[in-house]
């Protein structure tokens, strides 16, 4: 059953046509949800708030679209979110503002102990929006008209951040970059 | 971070390093499990059947994890709606049934260890090697049309039909596939909804169609 026909149940709704969606999409949803935030729990909570959104707001949902974008533009824009609530709830326990300007981001928890924890390390020390962009562009393998269509930011703006975000991201990784802990096939090295 | 629109993007010579350990990222991590998946959709509902609307998430919006509200499954839910949980709740075991996958797993696990793997639906993958992946099904019984579904071609049946190989009940397709991780099933007839049992990870079978997952695509 295609998305379309599984938004036309989910509309008048069917639970088992929304499962369906859920299970098709949280996979992905899950894995860049962990990378932008660094952490296994908020990575639940934002994609579970985004699927929510996307229920209260599927009347709305265009069915010219392809329903994985779609959700992806909740699901980036709830990540900003979570980003924001967490600078706020940071802030408030920190006396020193410039202390908090100055400080490197915290270190992320880890998620299974599997990921390479060097790389969503240097990831949380990038500007979201670098980060953002670099998911979308590398990981999930976009083109900048549809990173485009999906942040609203202009694909100019968006080469500037990937182009940014990974010279950074090479400085952060440093050696480790050029003896990765995997071979350039991604595969664990023997 | 100041941005210039007119700068033109030259790529580095070693994104391709950074692209490679980004996706070998994403592929180490596991599959989401069948809880997790679960938990989420109840969750949604169960918000939905409390009366969660647009204005009342947008209110909650951005306040994860502060005072005043209670953490279930990681959604936030007012008191008020414990009701509307409930509710929810039996609606799932009533029309759900989210144990309907585990037992169809438990079923076709059992079914290959017992070697009558012939008598189910069987499944496999082989890469071609030329940033092709092959998809073969072989069923126990006629079919007049089989299609392979997945996130590379929008989960559309019509879009990659397999084609039928022998009179052993076979049926192939090769897809162009770059490396990636892509979920995906096989669709018999237009109605009945296959997962590939022998497919490397299977990690959502609690709700409707469950789906298989191929990593590493031609790669």
């Amino acid at each position: 059953m295609t998305d379309a026909e599984l938004v036309v149940r989910t509309r008048t709704g069917d639970p088992e046509a929304f499962g369906t969606l859920v299970s098709r999409y949280y996979d992905a949803c899950w894995r860049f949800a962990y990378h932008m935030l660094g952490e296994r729990a908020d990575a639940e909570d934002v994609v579970q708030e985004s699927f929510l959104r996307a229920y209260l707001a599927i009347a709305r949902y265009d069915e010219r679209d392809q329903f994985r974008g779609w959700l992806f533009r909740i699901l980036t824009n709830q990540c900003r979110n979570a980003l924001t609530s967490r600078g706020r709830r940071t802030r408030r326990f920190v006396q020193d503002d410039i202390a908090l300007e100055t400080a490197p981001a915290a270190p992320p928890g880890p998620a299974t102990g599997m990921e390479d924890a060097a790389l969503v390390r240097a990831l949380a020390q990038l500007d979201p929006a670098q980060r953002e962009a670099l998911l979308l562009k590398y990981a999930e393998g976009l083109e900048y008209s549809e990173m485009s269509a999906m942040t609203g930011a202009g694909e100019s703006a968006l080469k500037m951040r990937v182009k940014r975000g990974s010279e950074r991201l090479r400085v952060l990784l440093g050696r480790s970059l050029e003896d990765p802990p995997f071979g350039s096939s991604g595969e664990p090295s023997a | 971070m100041a941005e210039n629109p007119d700068l033109t993007f030259e790529p580095m010579a070693d994104d391709d390093v950074l692209v490679a350990r980004m996706r070998a990222s994403y592929r180490m991590l596991p599959a989401p499990s069948v809880a997790q998946i679960e938990r989420c959709t109840r969750g949604v509902l169960a918000s939905v059947a409390a009366g969660a609307t647009e204005g009342s998430v947008a209110g909650a919006h951005g306040t994860s994890g502060t005072q005043g509200t209670r953490r279930s499954g990681g959604l936030l839910l007012r008191p008020q709606w414990w009701w509307g949980v409930a509710a929810a709740a039996t609606l799932v075991v009533t029309v759900m049934r989210p144990w309907r996958g585990a037992e169809t797993q438990r079923n076709a696990d059992s079914a290959f260890a017992a070697g009558t793997a012939a008598a189910l639906p069987v499944g496999s993958i082989r890469d071609e090697g030329d940033g092709e992946i092959r998809f073969d099904l072989t069923l126990p019984t006629a079919a007049r049309a089989v299609a392979i579904v997945g996130d590379f071609n929008g989960w559309d049946e019509t879009k990659t039909p397999m084609a039928k190989r022998g009179a052993d009940g076979t049926w192939s397709v090769r897809v162009p596939l770059s490396p990636g991780r892509y979920s995906y099933a096989f669709v018999v007839d237009g109605r009945e909804w296959l997962v590939d049992a022998r497919a490397p990870q299977v990690p959502d079978a609690g709700f409707g169609p469950a789906n298989a997952v191929i990593v590493d695509g031609a790669e």
